[in-house]
């Protein structure tokens, strides 16, 4: 056990600290498109500057970077306030996946421009019926000449107004149990058929789409991993979802942590035993996610599989951060809860925390059955 | 970064959990509640040098590390072992972190080999292993000082967990002339490795048990409220176990580190040890709040575990003390 850096380690850390010390990412800016082109640009400079892809092989135009210096990238990135990049889908969910089961065409074709933020991908999975129960999902393809025209209705698809490609998990056969008739497919956006529609949240803003899809059309080489196959290969999607994502989120909670204690400490709500009690106990949380963050990605490098720590990191995550809104909501006051401030939003916006990329519910279902080894739930 | 265990660091956990498989089952453990600490298992782990593990080796120990200590920590929790082991080695750390040269001359080989026996508290308070030891350490936890109190003054103390005996020292007696924080830290890092033993212990039972009772027709360990209970306490052992690991790691290599970690780790673990075989026993169901089920030996010792130098709330106002912007 060692949890100092290696010496390759932090030369990549202080390689790209000094980057990004001369690349700062300056300020969010006001309005949706306005943000979205910041990541955008954030992604173009990223990729100039070689640092859009770390932890894609070198032959794919990456960094070929290992797990633990992918996880320093996002702490790092997440401590110089930079935002996530604008495909950040792509580069998480899409390249790695189209690494796995896609044709060499499929990969010249599509990873190049991933990489670059010149097509941005979204990820149609979840429908209104289908969200936890992803394969229960209604969309149809049926094969027409030499492609396919798909219809139904996708929600939760971020990014989907500045997407070009989508990320399709369609059904090719209902005729065969639910897993089995599954088909994943790269769905070209810029179609009439394909409709967005914003999805405003609890927050007032649109961060989610609706998708609605009416007769659009796929080649077929459009198909990733072959027809039938839709199941495994989203699951190789849904398998990267959190692997690095999830130390950018923890830096996040840290420094929403620190200003909250700055906040506590300046009103003097700090020298409330019961706001220390809590704030100490945040505190304990946050850094054991990481610690246990740490664990898991130290056991996939050594042992090639996570241990049982790497399926409770996104759930401790979410729980963390409510926890930490919510208290926000006391220490500062009614005044956290009016219109526009920034603790206003945190807590709103905390509640999807454990609903989204898998709910509390459905982790705890895994953690039971996959790692502890409990008979099927009921 | 490497955060697991290396070859060698899991070769003496897979030792351990064998040894005291075989030398430490439940029996054991409940002959020895009724009949006092386990001596022939005691002379095994002498023998096998363990008391020594983390001393240096020019005081009679292995020279080994806190992790490894936290390793076999963890292991004796899992076993519930009924052994003065916890008592011996937090007053060796004491010693040899805050005692002078004179002071580890005179008491350190005899602690490492397991002659002589050990314990440390704080003054008045509950003091784990205290009745029958030769090395009395008693610690100030606000001033962070330590002393070696007389040892025929200790108080024996009946308490709600009979597998290891308890009492209460004075304050006073000679004081170890060093700093005693990182003695105290140590002490919190071993007791919390001991809570994510108990509590592993805890879990592994409950899961095995709700995979066999059926109710309804099925094994109850198909309900998702079971399987949710079960997914907090896996929750509880492995964020523990991130925990004490990390402190026992800063303990020798990066000691600026360590007050807060120890903190953390003493945080979470008090109240993850508790709930998780709190947690055991609701699993268990009914016979889970007999006698008979072993479960409550391992709420018992996590119980006073978690009392032990300080309880959650204790710690998380340290956390928060130690973490204040200045």
């Amino acid at each position: 056990m060692d949890l100092s850096y290696t010496e390759r380690e932090r030369a990549f850390r202080d390689e790209l600290r000094e980057w990004l010390a001369a690349n700062p990412p300056g300020e969010r800016p006001q309005g949706e498109e306005a943000d979205y082109a910041w990541r955008r640009d954030w992604q173009r400079r990223l990729h100039e500057g070689g640092w859009a892809g770390v932890h894609w092989p070198v032959e794919y135009g990456g960094r070929g970077a290992s797990l633990m210096e992918t996880a320093i990238f996002f702490e790092e990135l997440g401590r110089a306030r930079a935002p996530l990049p604008a495909n950040v889908l792509g580069l998480l969910l899409g390249g790695p996946t189209l690494m796995v089961w896609g044709t060499e065409e499929q990969k010249d074709r599509y990873l190049p421009p991933i990489l670059s933020a010149q097509e941005i991908w979204c990820q149609g999975f979840s429908e209104p019926d289908a969200g936890s129960d992803l394969a229960a999902l209604k969309t149809r393809a049926r094969r027409d000449g030499d492609g396919w025209v798909v219809s139904g209705q996708k929600v939760w698809t971020s990014g989907a107004q500045f997407s070009k490609w989508c990320m399709l998990v369609a059904r090719t056969d209902p005729d065969v149990p639910k897993h089995k008739g599954l088909t994943y497919f790269l769905m070209d956006m810029e179609q009439e058929a394909v409709q967005v529609r914003p999805l405003v949240q609890i927050t007032g803003e649109a961060d989610f789409n609706e998708l609605f899809v009416e007769e659009a059309r796929i080649p077929d080489e459009n198909v990733i991993g072959g027809v039938g196959n839709g199941w495994k290969v989203a699951l190789t999607t849904l398998m990267n979802e959190r692997a690095g994502l999830g130390f950018f989120l923890q830096v996040r909670l840290r420094q929403l942590l620190d200003e909250l204690v700055e906040q506590a400490a300046a009103s003097g709500a700090l020298d409330d035993p019961r706001v220390a009690d809590r704030l100490g106990d945040l505190h304990v949380r946050t850094e054991i996610l990481r610690l246990t963050a740490y664990r898991g990605l130290s056991a996939i490098e050594q042992y090639g599989q996570p241990g049982p720590e790497g399926s409770l990191v996104k759930w401790l995550w979410s729980d963390t951060n409510q926890m930490l809104t919510q208290l926000a909501a006391d220490v500062v006051g009614p005044e956290a809860l009016t219109a526009g401030r920034p603790w206003a939003y945190e807590l709103l916006r905390a509640r999807g925390n454990s609903i989204e990329g898998g709910t509390t519910e459905i982790l705890k279902n895994i953690v039971a059955e996959r790692v502890l080894g409990l008979p099927r739930a009921r | 970064m490497r955060f697991t265990l290396t070859d060698d660091q899991r070769e003496i956990q897979r030792t351990a959990r064998d040894l005291l498989a075989n030398r430490s089952s439940f029996e054991k453990v409940r002959a020895a509640a009724e009949q006092g600490p386990d001596e022939a298992l005691w002379r095994e782990l002498c023998e096998l040098g363990w008391p020594g593990i983390a001393v240096a080796e020019a005081h009679g120990g292995q020279g080994l590390g806190a992790v490894e200590l936290a390793v076999l920590l963890e292991e004796l929790g899992y076993a519930c072992a009924a052994t003065p082991f916890l008592g011996t080695v937090l007053a060796a750390a004491a010693i040899e972190h805050a005692g002078s040269d004179a002071q580890r001359e005179r008491w350190l080989p005899g602690l490492a080999a397991g002659e002589l026996r050990g314990a440390l508290g704080a003054p008045g308070e509950l003091m784990p292993d205290a009745p029958g030891a030769n090395v009395v350490v008693v610690v100030d936890l606000a001033q962070r000082t330590a002393a070696v109190a007389d040892a025929d003054a200790v108080e024996p103390v009946q308490t709600i967990d009979p597998t290891r005996r308890y009492g209460r020292a004075p304050a006073g007696g000679e004081p170890l002339e060093g700093d005693a924080g990182p003695a105290i830290d140590r002490a919190l890092v071993a007791v919390s490795a001991e809570l994510v033993g108990l509590a592993q212990r805890a879990l592994d039972m409950s899961v095995e048990y709700v995979k066999e009772r059926k109710q309804f027709g099925v094994p109850v360990g198909t309900f998702q409220a079971v399987q949710h209970r079960a997914a907090q306490m896996l929750l509880d052992v492995e964020g523990g176990r991130s925990a004490a690991l990390y402190a026992a790691w800063t303990a020798d290599a990066d000691p600026q580190r360590l007050p807060l970690a120890a903190a953390m780790a003493k945080a979470w673990a008090s109240d993850a040890g508790r709930s998780a075989t709190a947690s055991a026993i609701q699993l268990h169901g009914g016979i889970g709040f007999t006698w008979e089920a072993d479960v409550h030996w391992l709420f018992k010792r996590a119980q006073l575990d978690s009392a032990f130098l300080g309880a959650g709330a204790a710690h998380r106002a340290r956390v928060t003390a130690l973490t204040r912007p200045t």
